[in-house]
């Protein structure tokens, strides 16, 4: 089965020229300015298939959002290819940009100054779609994100999670094959993010649209997608899918203790792992391979009034790899 | 702040204070500098290029000489023009307040000007050590483009004029710098009463381009008549302030203006740097009242 | 082509229903360029009392001065309303990322930031121009040949044309180095350069930079030709500069296009 993006060991750097500091360095900065070459994307390889839902999981500057430029044809590369429905992205041909859609969270893409309705009109004349079935899946995914009211109103007056709801819409108006999100729930509310959410998985679902968002939201990741791609220092760390990072990179778990009473000191710590005692309440972190033989002898512990026995949050564990540094890194392609 | 001789009261003294003030105008000072080195492509093409205009005027009027048999216009000759509008640029360099009024008027605006109103440092003065700061740093940048310029075109200079005549050239300079600040705030504190003052801003602007000697010397103006019997236009133009921004201290160093004559002028542009000096003081103070009084 | 045009239409009823909108800045605005138009025309009429012809023997005495100012006019206000308000906005949108948007459209991308935004009050000082063209022509002994009608509004063309071309390549300019200042600043001076006939650039130095500003950057060009054309009589050199005037036009829309696919494809887009 042929794949919707097939990338191999794309990399982007950029040549930054550093400010000077103090009055020396900007007379000085006259005439020689010291550069250095920024990594922003280290050689990434990776194939998605129709449909997929993707997200690329990584904290600020880890390169994700350059990937995704780099996809979309905004930026070309310094090494490597890509091909992305059969198109080179960066050639920016006509029959590339008219099946796939870009939408920026926080960043504009509809016309300021003209109301949504207007924009959409020349989305449609942009896109040459055709005027019934436009205006057919208009209504329908304004109905979808309730904007309906707010079509008349120029962009500029609405809040940013009725102008990301409305963006949603234009990406969708000439039905893309890909959609591409860039941080699309960053700055919205709780409410506004569940409905995006919803929205994104009901049109996933239902047009088989391959969908590649990029976040640093372990929340949007949650609710989405299976599979998780996590770029870290413009590497890939992992790619697989969101359940065996748990596996993959957890080496314990997490047992929390209620006890009757304060455990006597050098009780807990003779289990010989690193505890937190609050009070009654002890937090053990235990190898996953001890705890089938060190749990029955916690629970003979006296006292033990509850006891639970949790995976290490995901938040945790993404945030740990988000800290790795490069040379630790072990790539695992899973699911 | 210790080491710093104080009263006996143990309060900082007067020496002290200047001390932190020199010290504060030291700092902006080298901040305005850096920000100036900071955009370096603008810094060393934008200095530069301020000359182009003055290449087309003095292009033209030698082809308006070309075709006319007179020797000089309005007592300018052909090398005279020249030298008068490098001499306007110099005039330039000490009056032009870009976005003096503007500012204000935008402080003003929103709200950031309360903090001047609070505090106890007076806003006009404290707007009159950054606008020195700024030229200060403009000159010093500016002062390789201006002289190689100027060196270039030293043919087209008069002989360099006597002590006296440099004395007032240069007294005319510091004056018209104090007279393009004062002009410039007192019409930024006009936001105090105007929600747009931009368009206030921009009639002054007009009037000044016509009327300052920026676009021609204003002695072209004396074949103009103004309706009056034996008054030109040039006669009227001569008791307004916005000559001294550009045309006086060129006209006094190419000898244009001397004597009595010289000297009545320097007294009149002394005169209007005091009126704008009160017009400043009064709009500032019946402006912040009126500010306060609305809440702001 | 009819895409084009239908999608323009669109941008200019936006952007003339924006100025109805805000009627009085609209008019603050015509005020505005008519305000700094008629300082230099007053100028100009003070420059006249003291001479019957700018340069001898070129022709530009009072009345095809006038006219060349009036074409003048005309072509400046056709870029100022048509082109440069989607140019300034271009130092936002690199900053903003709006630049993406526009790059991931099937839509050339040339057209869109170029053309994008109207500013009706420019218009003001063309129509202006307008009238003051008619008013020289009345008092003019010469008076145009068929012909010289015929050419005038193709000069007239190529002249925006010219001066459409050196925005894209400042625009271009801005996409490689984001924000710039001086950027417009130049425009403004560049532009100075065409204000007055090119004799006027004579002698040792202004023969060269005359030559430079027909022939590198054609920017004497634009003005000078249809002025010429309508305002002097039509013979000998004349065809040559309407010639040089087409050529001109055509190869610098060529040379600003390639300069401008050139920027975008080393675009480096702002930081995510």
């Amino acid at each position: 089965m042929n794949p919707v993006i097939a990338v191999e060991g794309l990399a982007k750097e950029y040549r930054v020229y550093d400010k000077p500091e103090g009055l020396a360095a900007s007379v000085k900065s006259l005439f020689h300015r010291p550069s250095r070459i920024v990594e922003a994307l280290k050689g990434v390889s990776l194939t998605v298939g129709r449909g997929e839902f993707v997200a690329l999981l990584g904290p600020n500057g880890a390169g994700k959002t350059t990937f995704l430029k780099l996809l979309s044809g905004i930026i070309t590369p310094t090494r490597g290819t890509a091909r992305v429905l059969g198109h080179v992205p960066w050639e920016r041909a006509d029959e590339f940009r008219r099946r796939f859609a870009l939408v920026m969270g926080q960043r504009n893409q509809l016309w300021w100054d003209l109301p949504a309705a207007e924009s959409f009109r020349l989305h449609q004349e942009i896109y040459r779609l055709e005027p019934a079935r436009f205006a057919r899946i208009r209504d329908e995914l304004v109905d979808m994100l309730g904007v309906k009211k707010l079509m008349l109103q120029p962009v500029r007056d609405l809040s940013l999670g009725e102008r990301m709801k409305l963006e949603l819409v234009a990406a969708l108006l000439h039905e893309p094959e890909i959609l591409f999100l860039d941080e699309p729930t960053i700055g919205l509310d709780v409410v506004a993010q569940h409905t995006i959410h919803e929205f994104l998985r009901h049109v996933q679902a239902e047009r088989r649209t391959t969908v590649m968002l990029t976040t640093h939201y372990m929340k949007d990741v949650a609710a989405l997608c299976e599979r998780v791609v996590v770029i870290t220092h413009g590497d890939v760390l992992y790619d697989g899918s969101l359940a065996q990072i748990v596996d993959r990179f957890t080496t314990h778990k997490i047992v929390t203790l209620d006890l009757d009473e304060p455990p006597e000191p050098g009780r807990m710590e003779r289990f010989g792992f690193p505890c937190e005692i609050r009070g009654p309440q002890v937090v053990l972190r235990i190898d996953r391979s001890r705890i089938a033989d060190l749990l029955p002898e916690i629970l003979r512990t006296a006292g033990v009034r509850d006891v639970s026995v949790e995976d290490v949050p995901l938040e945790e564990i993404v945030a740990g790899l988000f800290r790795a540094a490069p040379a630790e890194r072990a790539v695992g392609v899973g699911a | 702040m210790s080491g710093l001789p104080t009263t006996a009261a143990g309060r900082p003294g007067p020496l002290a204070e200047l001390a932190t003030r020199l010290r504060i105008w030291w700092t902006m000072l080298t901040i305005s500098l850096e920000e100036r080195l900071a955009y370096r492509g603008d810094f060393i093409l934008g200095t530069a290029m301020r000359f182009l205009p003055i290449v087309t005027q003095v292009f033209l009027w030698t082809a308006v000489f070309t075709a006319t048999t007179r020797s000089d216009i309005a007592g300018y000759s052909r090398t005279d023009i020249v030298a008068y509008y490098l001499l306007t640029m110099v005039t330039r360099a000490f009056s032009s307040m870009p976005g003096l009024a503007g500012g204000i008027a935008r402080s003003v605006r929103d709200g950031s000007i309360k903090k001047y109103l609070v505090q106890p440092v007076d806003y006009v003065s404290f707007l009159l050590a950054a606008r020195i700061a700024h030229k200060l740093v403009y000159y010093a940048v500016a002062i390789i483009p201006f002289a190689a310029v100027f060196f270039v075109c030293r043919g087209y200079f008069p002989p360099v004029p006597d002590a006296a005549t440099i004395a007032a050239f240069s007294l005319s300079l510091v004056l018209s710098f104090l007279l393009g600040f004062l002009m410039e705030a007192t019409l930024g504190m006009l936001g105090f009463w105007f929600l747009e003052v931009s368009s206030i801003i921009f009639a002054y602007m007009l009037v000044q381009y016509l009327l300052s000697g920026h676009m021609f010397p204003l002695d072209m103006l004396a074949g103009v008549p103004t309706g009056f019997a034996g008054v030109s236009v040039a006669d009227l133009v001569r008791w307004l302030p916005f000559e001294y921004t550009a045309y006086f201290p060129a006209a006094v160093w190419l000898g244009k203006i001397r004597g009595m004559e010289l000297v009545r002028s320097l007294a009149i542009e002394a005169a209007w740097v005091v009126v704008m000096a009160a017009a400043c003081r009064l709009a500032w103070w019946r402006g912040t009242r009126r500010y306060s009084a609305f809440g702001g | 082509m009819g895409r084009y045009l239908s999608i323009f239409r669109t941008f200019a009823r936006a952007c003339l229903v924006r100025d109805m909108t805000f009627r009085a800045n609209f008019l603050l605005e015509c005020v505005t360029s008519l305000g700094w138009m008629s300082m230099n025309l007053a100028f100009y009429v003070l420059v006249f009392q003291f001479t019957p012809e700018i340069g001898r023997g070129t022709g530009w005495t009072r009345e095809p001065f006038f006219a060349f100012v009036a074409t003048g006019l005309i072509i400046n206000s056709i870029v100022q309303a048509l082109f440069m308000p989607s140019a300034e906005e271009l130092t936002d949108m690199v900053r903003t990322g709006g630049l993406d948007a526009v790059l991931v459209q099937p839509l050339d991308a040339q057209f869109l930031l170029s053309m994008h935004r109207v500013d009706f009050s420019s218009f003001a000082n063309g129509l202006v121009g307008c009238g003051l063209l008619a008013w020289a022509l009345a008092r003019m002994d010469h008076a145009p040949s068929p012909t010289a009608w015929l050419l005038y509004p193709v000069l007239i063309l190529c002249g925006v044309a010219i001066l459409y071309s050196l925005v894209i390549m400042l625009a271009a300019a801005t996409i490689l180095l984001g924000r710039n200042q001086s950027l417009y600043d130049f425009w403004f001076y560049l532009t100075n350069f065409s204000r007055y006939p090119a004799e006027i650039y004579a002698g040792p130095w202004g023969g060269p930079l005359r030559a430079l500003c027909t022939f590198v950057i054609p920017i004497l060009l634009v003005v000078n030709v249809p002025a010429r054309v309508i305002a002097q009589p039509l013979e000998g050199g004349a065809w040559g500069l309407v010639a040089l005037a087409v050529t001109a036009a055509a190869a610098a829309l060529v040379t600003s296009r390639l300069v401008f696919q050139a920027a975008l494809a080393k675009y480096r887009s702002a930081s995510s």
